[in-house]
Formats: C-alpha cells, structure tokens, sequence
C-alpha cells in the first residue's frame, strides 16, 4: 500500500511491518510495554505531514466523529 | 441523521478480525483506495488505541460531479463496531451505521435511499475485503508454521545419520 506523499511509502511499510508485530504480540495480547515503534513512527510522520501540506489536504476543518461523539444536527 | 444501519457475523474470533481490519488495505474489492496513511497514533490513559488515518481513494469522478459535491457540502461519516460475539468467542460482531450531515440543502428520501443502496453495496464489498485480507493473514500464519515445522526435522535427521 501506497502513502498518500509518494516519498514516504518505504518509510510507511518500514512503520507497518513494526506496528502490525507490535499490535498483534504485544498489543492484542495485553503486554503494554513501550511501543518500539514511535521512532519509525516520528520519521514516517514528518513526511507525510509534509506532503499533506504540500498537496493542500485538508485535514484540519474536517470533523470526525468520536466513540461517543454524535454529529450536529443528527 | 443516521440513513443506513446494519449488523454481520464473521465466523472468526475478534483478534483475528481486528487485525484484519487494521491490515485492510489493498485488498481487491477496493481498488480506488489507492494510500492509507496514520496521522495520529496513541494508547489512552485507559489502555485503548486510538489511530487516525488518511484514505487516498481515487474514484475517477468527472471534475463537474467533484465540484457539485463539495459545494452542497454533504457528507457521510460510517461507524464500524466489531465486537466478540456474546455467546460465540470464535465469532465477531460487526455493527454498521451511516450518518449523513447536509449543509443547507435537504436531502429528498430519494437522493437518501441512493445514497443508502450504494452504502449497503459498498458494505457487502467491504465485508467481502474483509473475509480476503483474513484468509491472506492465516495462510501467512499457515506458511510460517510450516516452514519452522521444516527446519526443525532437517537438524534431527543430521543427527541420526551421524549415528
């Protein structure tokens, strides 16, 4: 799968292939010690927040709903 | 207002199912889900995770159908819930609803009931994604424990031979 920066895809499957390991051995099974991830996970993120900037996507007015939360006006 | 709901059973316990679910793309039911990317990741104070993601889809719409949606400001939030069956640990329930929220036009029942055909459509692919990527994961899970079965035969009938 691709990311949505075309740069960043090596850096997103590098960050997947962590967190898929992470979240089914240690995640899923209640270990809740620290995430090995989060430092993949930085690198992954500055460029994809980059890109999203470039690419003018606009990620922040959107609401998105919560758990709990209900939509106005429903 | 909520214009679609709707309730399924996968015969497969919710671990697998989850993960399933945070693996679901690509798959080939949605090819126009062409990026899938994690903006935000954490676990709560109370031990649950919370991930926000970025779908890039590409639907090949005509720039004019484009801009009419964006200027009436429609849109439809879904809520997925998979949960263990009550009764059934090796079955996971998936509670489905629609939400759809209008700027300033009203929508007529007919533009709602499309709207909800292509919803209850597009949730059967879904589900139909969803049993792929789970056969895929299993086959792996399959693969791997073959494969260890393998390697741990060859060095016991080294040592026999050596006899």
């Amino acid at each position: 799968m691709n990311s949505v920066g075309e740069g960043c895809t090596d850096l997103k499957r590098e960050y997947d292939q962590c967190f898929n390991r992470w979240f089914a051995e240690k995640f899923l099974k209640g270990d809740r010690s620290e995430d090995p991830c989060t430092e993949m996970f930085k690198k992954y993120q500055s460029c994809v927040q980059k890109a999203i900037k470039e690419k003018d996507i606009p990620i922040d007015g959107v609401e998105f709903m919560g758990p709990n939360k209900e939509k106005p006006g429903s | 207002m909520k214009i679609w709901a709707s309730e399924h059973i996968f015969n497969h316990p919710w671990e697998t199912v989850i993960k399933a679910a945070m693996q679901k793309y690509p798959n080939p039911m949605n090819p126009s889900v062409i990026g899938v990317d994690v903006l935000d990741r954490q676990v709560d104070t109370q031990g649950r995770l919370h991930s926000h993601r970025l779908l890039s889809t590409e639907w090949g719409l005509p720039s004019i159908a484009k801009s009419i949606s964006f200027t009436n400001m429609v849109s439809v939030d879904e809520r997925l819930v998979y949960r263990p069956h009550p009764q059934d640990p090796e079955k996971t329930v998936l509670t489905q609803e629609a939400l759809i929220s209008v700027k300033g036009v009203s929508l007529s029942s007919y533009l709602e009931g499309l709207m909800a055909n292509t919803i209850s459509t597009n949730a059967s692919k879904g589900r139909e994604a969803m049993e792929w990527v789970i056969h895929r994961l299993n086959a792996e899970i399959e693969e791997l424990a073959a494969t260890a079965r393998g390697s741990i035969r060859v060095p016991m009938a080294a040592a026999v031979t050596e006899k």
